[in-house]
């Protein structure tokens, strides 16, 4: 039997402000003799939406701002009631929307822990066994008798989580809390999440921007989309296709705004194109095939000293790698009038997926930027990869043998 | 019945620890603490023993500030209950949006917050009491379930109230004003007694009397301060006839109004 079950759920937001109480009477007056009513403006954020969670799952939820991944879970967290269909939970919940909900600023660390414990239904028996465990999971020993009114945000934080995943619930559900403190902290809260997941087999619901993690850590994700359930599956292939989406969106805005790229108006970028082994035209490229990027470029004033250099980032701006053309071109003079620059790639090493060039030119002796732009252009990889190589970005090529055989 | 009590048994931890987190915060950064609280039913008996000084006011044979604090001592509490369950929702807006547990907690732990300063006041009634040189009867047995339905009262006025909060914040400006008023309604500066005697002794009121001393005794108060000075002070039993009408009235109110919050429940988090 499934842990949680979402059943054609949709909730209904009126849009505008809540209705005055001389509107209320009208429309009551006007329901009892029948005449149409006022309404206002109303706002689906879930769409009859459906799935079901198996015990020990981890589902992770994505979505644009407004998909409605919060209001979601705000339905399995019984914070809101669906305005139809039902939400079947069979198991407690710990409900880590937004840590330190709970968290008071005018008490201590300290009596924060039992406060919030209460809040969070822990009984204060367990409070007491787990608080040292607590405390210095918060990194708090030295702060937690001090109001947390003069903490850090951080402080607070970190407080709040070390206590909401003290819980020892069936179904944790997690909006966005992985994104809290410094780099260290961030790493013990992913490994406690990993711990709570992988060890604990709890059943988790996560939330995050971060597509990254989402991917790492779910064995299933839900795209939503504008209140409805966009895809649903293996991680890898619906973290793509939101990537893939994102990435329109980013580009749709580019092509409004214009303002991606910094140059100095001695040189354009006209056109950026891929060709393929076979010298044709493409956007996917091929994995562990030569292929080669085009670069046309208008110079309006002479250049000196030319140097290219571009890149390789995915939609989310991680900068996987760059090649400039120092020591292999050398333009002392690039007059003006159109050029075309190109760059041989040998054996495409990027594993499938969206990626995205970035390409600059730099110029004189101080190499000063006379161009720069990112998210240039995009294209995707395609082909089959050996199954020595699965998770990353780059194919590493590398041996493997035992030692004394 | 039996399900909403056992409802709230499983989350007396929580309610405790609330309770204790509104004492603890109301107080803290302040130098007299808690005797704050007992300083609204003593400024009010000093203004009214003031008061009664040129107003005149029978009280019998008790002294009138000792009858009027006994007075002031449930209904204070009654009030306060009251007012702080009507906007314990709203004031907990962050808790209704992001943690879910069963809503009633807050207007209940508004009101147990309040029976903590009511135990200072008994504290302050007692020494009263010494000065006066006056003896608790067993009719101070009483005294609980006084109480008791004095909260049953603040509830019945919280669970409808808060709920209706959430919606129109009208309703928390609007109680304290209701309830000032209702204060001179009830039998806190004068004695239920003096009623008794203008209405059923004297017929004051032609034939109305006896429908007018009933109407007057449906505000709970009425029998509860009634009840109160009689168990504490005067050594006698509860007048039943006092008690009645606020009895049926209450009874009548406090389920409804709990139907009432309990259905309203479900939208809080959207609405507040």
């Amino acid at each position: 039997m499934p842990i949680i079950e979402v059943n054609h759920v949709t909730k209904e937001y009126q849009l505008g402000h809540i209705t005055s109480l001389k509107e209320n009477v009208v429309n009551s007056y006007r329901r009892m003799t029948g005449k149409p009513l006022h309404k206002r403006e109303e706002f689906k954020a879930l769409d009859d939406v459906s799935f079901s969670i198996e015990q020990g799952e981890v589902v992770g939820i994505i979505g644009h701002n407004g998909a409605g991944k919060s209001t979601l879970l705000k339905h399995l967290a019984n914070i809101s009631k669906p305005t139809k269909g039902n939400v079947i939970v069979r198991g407690s919940v710990a409900p880590l929307i937004e840590v330190g909900a709970g968290v008071n600023p005018e008490l201590t660390g300290r009596e924060n822990i039992y406060l919030n414990g209460a809040i969070l239904g822990i009984p204060k028996k367990i409070i007491q066994q787990k608080l040292d465990e607590i405390i210095e999971f918060s990194e708090l020993e030295q702060f937690i008798d001090t109001p947390v009114k003069r903490y850090s945000s951080g402080m607070t934080v970190k407080l709040g989580f070390s206590i909401a995943t003290s819980l020892d619930a069936d179904i944790l559900i997690v909006d966005e809390v992985l994104a809290v403190g410094d780099l260290a902290f961030q790493r013990k809260c992913f490994d406690r999440m990993e711990d709570m997941i992988k060890r604990q087999g709890k059943t988790v619901l996560l939330v995050s921007h971060n597509i990254r993690q989402i991917q790492r850590l779910c064995n299933r994700v839900i795209l939503l989309d504008h209140g409805r359930i966009n895809m649903e599956g293996e991680p890898q292939v619906v973290c793509d296709s939101f990537y893939e989406q994102s990435d329109r969106k980013i580009r749709a805005n580019i092509d409004h705004t214009k303002t991606h790229t910094i140059a100095s108006g001695e040189v354009e970028l006209v056109e950026l194109y891929f060709l393929d082994h076979a010298k044709r035209k493409v956007d996917s490229l091929s994995y562990n095939e030569n292929c080669s990027i085009h670069f046309k470029i208008n110079v309006l004033e002479e250049l000196e000293g030319v140097t290219f250099g571009f890149g390789f980032h995915t939609t989310d701006f991680l900068y996987l790698t760059t090649h400039n053309s120092e020591e292999q071109l050398n333009i002392n003079r690039l007059p003006a009038g159109d050029h075309e620059i190109v760059c041989k790639v040998n054996r495409l090493p990027l594993l499938p997926g969206i990626y995205l060039v970035r390409f600059g030119i730099t110029s004189g002796k101080a190499a000063a930027g006379v161009f720069y732009g990112e998210s240039l252009a995009h294209f995707q990889v395609i082909g089959d990869i050996p199954i020595t190589v699965r998770d990353g970005f780059f194919a590493l090529e590398a041996n493997w043998m035992q030692l004394g055989v | 019945m039996i399900k909403i009590i056992k409802n709230l048994y499983n989350y007396r931890e929580l309610i405790a620890a609330l309770v204790w987190k509104n004492i603890v915060i109301r107080y803290k950064q302040s130098y007299l603490g808690i005797l704050w609280a007992v300083l609204k039913p003593i400024m009010l008996m000093l203004i009214f023993t003031l008061v009664r000084s040129f107003v005149g006011i029978d009280t019998g044979n008790i002294p009138y500030p000792i009858l009027t604090f006994a007075a002031l001592l449930p209904w204070v509490f009654f009030q306060e209950s009251a007012s702080e369950g009507v906007s314990s929702v709203t004031s907990n807006a962050p808790l209704i949006k992001k943690i879910y547990f069963p809503r009633e907690v807050f207007p209940i732990t508004a009101m147990v917050t309040k029976i903590v300063e009511l135990a200072i006041s008994f504290g302050i009634l007692g020494g009263m009491m010494v000065y006066y040189k006056m003896m608790p009867t067993i009719y101070g047995l009483w005294v609980p379930v006084v109480i008791f339905y004095t909260m049953m009262v603040a509830l019945g006025i919280s669970f409808f109230g808060a709920a209706i909060n959430v919606y129109y914040r009208d309703m928390s400006q609007a109680l304290p004003v209701v309830l000032s008023l209702l204060m001179y309604g009830s039998p806190v500066m004068y004695p239920l007694s003096l009623v008794h005697q203008k209405l059923i002794v004297e017929q004051a009121a032609g034939h109305w009397s006896n429908d007018l001393y009933t109407l007057y005794t449906l505000n709970p108060l009425a029998g509860i301060i009634d009840s109160f000075q009689r168990v504490m002070l005067k050594g006698l039993a509860p007048d039943f006839e006092a008690l009645y009408p606020g009895v049926v009235l209450t009874l009548v109110i406090l389920p409804l109004s709990y139907v009432f919050f309990k259905r309203a429940e479900n939208w809080f988090a959207d609405v507040i």
